[in-house]
């Protein structure tokens, strides 16, 4: 099928973004890669499409101490290969390799893909997993978002309809940090079926337990000390957290968490 | 709303003007327009990998790319690749293995087999797998496209073709900009390293090597910035190097031809130059393939020209670069380093010659003694530094 007919506009800089983007019913399109096949199934009928994927606020990238900040428009392909700078040592480049495919992550962004909340996707979940905050700018000018506030539903977020995602704040882990990631999925280069991340975090105490691939925005565990240290089980805590689920359903997440858990452990011990 | 644009690229080498719809994907606008029907279509949703194609020397997917997103870009199908020893090595590979057999999904699969090849030189036959898992095949059972990958990653010519440096990323790792960044964290204080002096973060080229090094020029700075800010020129100093071509806007393509003791290694690679004229200090970002060696380089490389108080001028270097394939194991740090001494102590004469109005030395590949690969690894490396990325 075809997309439905819709105008299109490349924005040259962020103003110009929101001038266009002003009135709400012009969608931001980036690398294309969710949206695009949205179009061509025609799932989404948008009347004007603004590129956003060459603006240079988006496509910035800004070091400190404590963080590093990640443009929107970076694509997956450049934080696998390390052509940005990688805050955790090597945790978002490894989990950038295993997006989808290289010919998806050399044109799929970071922010493209918070955006669009597909509550099987790997950044939401990473993100969520490390505490990172988004960027948010509109009519009303810049705000901070916490990654978990960030998805309120299936590929809902908190960006209002005339604002966009600018970029992605990581923290930079503390000495001694590790970290758990896994994502079971069929085949290489599909979605999660179930995910899991860890983030053990005692210098900067940061201890964070997420759950990913639940077909609502991630889960963050109320009592990440209680995982780590083997008080609480993984099937405990995500029944306690996801009462109306069936044990059957979270099979696979009992079993992400569990491995995201033992690899973080194993991160920590290894130092 | 939906009138129909116009789209300026570059196909398959030939520049194009053409109308396009918004609405038409990268695949419909070459297939309709370009009658390029060696371009495939199967699923439209990025899942079966039959359009995939290269935009900018990167394989993407073309039934989910807009074809008005690809103003200005660089277009390669698999009509585009006449003269291309490795694709011609792949598609023989290919017919002898038996990876393929209705075709429908071989304009696909050479263009991810090409990609592999070019950026995976180590790949085994599960990292083939894996990398091919985004292109469905109905007919082979995948047994003899592997096998035709693996064939010729034994031995491959060099890729003709190579990624295009991205477009506009402003404040990079490498940052020697004491510009504030728009996106400064709140609250976190900015690393005052890179302020006054050429620096560069390793982040920018992860497992990469360091490299630091100042470089005395006999001439004003206003002289050797004239010198440095015309690439050509600066090329001309390496020894070895050469440009395929003027270059094109920031990019240059060329190769650096390294004879060390018996040893011969012709890198060639791309390079991405900026200059900052009134702060005169630039950056470069290259890289590049050794087919002999079937090693790879990537390389950055910070500099900023200096007044020095006897009227001459320094050139301060940061750089970091990071070595693949077989030359990896030869490039331990200090004898590379050891190597880029020796080299950049003769571009400094060459360019101090060019700087003062001497003539300037040959650029013919002198062979340099020293440690066999390693050194063709340092020598790329420097002419891509100082040629640039
Ligand atoms: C075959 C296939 C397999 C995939 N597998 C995976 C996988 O395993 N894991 C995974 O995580 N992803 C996967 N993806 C999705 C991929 O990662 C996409 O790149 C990503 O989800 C969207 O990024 P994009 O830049 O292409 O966004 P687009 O498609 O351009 O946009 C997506 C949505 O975000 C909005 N948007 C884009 N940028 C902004 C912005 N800056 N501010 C506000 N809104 C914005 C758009 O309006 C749109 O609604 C897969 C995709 C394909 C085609
Ligand atoms: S047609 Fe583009 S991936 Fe299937
Ligand atoms: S050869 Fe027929 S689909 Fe691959």
């Amino acid at each position: 099928m075809k997309p439905a007919p819709f105008d299109y506009s490349a924005a040259g800089d962020l103003s110009d973004a929101r001038r266009l983007l002003a009135g709400g019913a012009a969608k931001p399109v980036s690398g294309s890669q969710s949206l695009g096949p949205m179009l061509n199934l025609r799932l989404a009928r948008p009347g004007r499409l603004v590129d956003v994927s060459a603006l240079p606020e988006l496509r910035a990238v800004a070091e400190t101490a404590g963080a590093v900040t990640l443009g929107a428009a970076i694509t997956h392909a450049e934080i696998e290969d390390g052509e940005v700078p990688d805050p955790t040592g090597g945790w978002l480049r490894e989990a950038a390799g295993n997006i989808a495919y290289r010919a998806v992550r050399n044109r799929g962004t970071l922010g493209g893909s918070l955006a669009h909340a597909d509550p099987a996707a790997d950044w939401l979940i990473v993100m969520t997993g490390l505490g990172a905050t988004a960027i948010v700018e509109g009519p009303q000018g810049r705000r901070r978002v916490a990654i978990e506030d960030f998805a309120v539903g299936p590929f809902v977020t908190a960006l209002g309809a005339e604002e966009l995602l600018v970029a992605v704040e990581v923290p930079r882990p503390g000495a001694g940090a590790s970290w758990g990631y896994w994502k079971f999925a069929r085949q290489v280069g599909e979605f999660a079926k179930a995910s899991a991340a860890v983030l053990l975090d005692r210098q900067k105490g940061r201890l964070r337990c997420a759950v990913g691939a639940l077909g609502r925005p991630p889960l963050l565990l109320g009592d990440p000390e209680g995982l780590i240290e083997g008080q609480v089980s993984p099937a405990a805590a995500l029944r306690a957290a996801l009462p109306e689920r069936p044990a059957e359903a979270l099979v696979l997440h009992v079993t992400a968490l569990t491995r995201a858990l033992a690899q973080a452990r194993g991160g920590e011990e290894g130092r | 709303m939906s009138g129909t644009t116009e789209v300026t690229l570059r196909l398959n080498g030939r520049a194009i003007t053409l109308p396009a719809e918004p609405r038409s994907h990268l695949a419909d606008f070459l297939r309709e327009q370009h009658l390029l029907t060696g371009t495939h279509i199967g699923c439209e949703h990025g899942v079966c990998g039959a359009c995939t194609l290269f935009v900018d020397g990167r394989p993407v997917r073309s039934c989910i790319t807009l074809a008005v997103a690809c103003q200005d870009a660089e277009v390669t199908t698999v009509e585009g690749f006449e003269e291309d020893a490795l694709m011609g090595r792949l598609r023989q590979a290919f017919s002898r293995h038996h990876g393929l057999q209705c075709g429908y999904c071989t304009p696909g699969m050479l263009a991810t087999a090409y990609d592999i090849v070019r950026r995976l030189p180590d790949a085994d036959a599960p990292r083939i797998r894996r990398e091919l898992a985004g292109n469905l095949c109905r007919c082979t059972g995948y047994a003899g496209i592997v096998a035709a990958i693996q064939e010729v990653l034994q031995d491959p010519p060099p890729a003709k073709l190579v990624p295009v440096a991205r477009k506009s990323r402003n404040a990079p790792a490498v940052s020697p900009s004491p510009r504030p960044s728009p996106l400064r964290g709140e609250g976190a204080e900015r690393s005052e390293a890179g302020e006054g002096d050429a620096a560069v973060t390793a982040g920018e080229i992860p497992d990469g090597v360091r490299l630091t090094r100042s470089l005395p020029v006999a001439a004003s700075p206003d002289r050797v910035w004239a010198v440095l800010s015309d690439i050509p020129t600066v090329v001309s100093c390496i020894p070895g190097a050469a440009l395929d071509g003027p270059p094109e806007g920031e990019t240059l393509r060329g190769r650096c031809q390294v004879a060390v003791g018996p040893m011969r290694a012709a890198f060639q690679g791309t390079a991405r130059v900026s200059l900052d004229a009134a702060a005169r200090r630039g950056r470069v970002r290259g890289q590049g393939r050794d087919g002999l060696s079937r090693s790879g380089l990537e390389g950055a490389l910070d500099f900023a020209l200096e007044p020095l108080p006897d009227g001459g001028s320094r050139i301060d270097l940061a750089m970091v670069y990071r070595l693949k394939g077989p030359l990896a194991q030869f490039g331990r740090p200090a004898l590379v380093e050891a190597i880029a001494d020796r080299l950049l102590a003769e571009v400094g004469a060459a360019l101090t010659a060019r700087a003062t109005g001497a003539e300037a030395a040959p650029a013919a590949p002198r062979p340099l003694r020293g440690l066999p690969l390693l050194g063709a690894a340092a020598i790329a490396l420097i002419k891509r530094v100082l040629r640039r990325e």
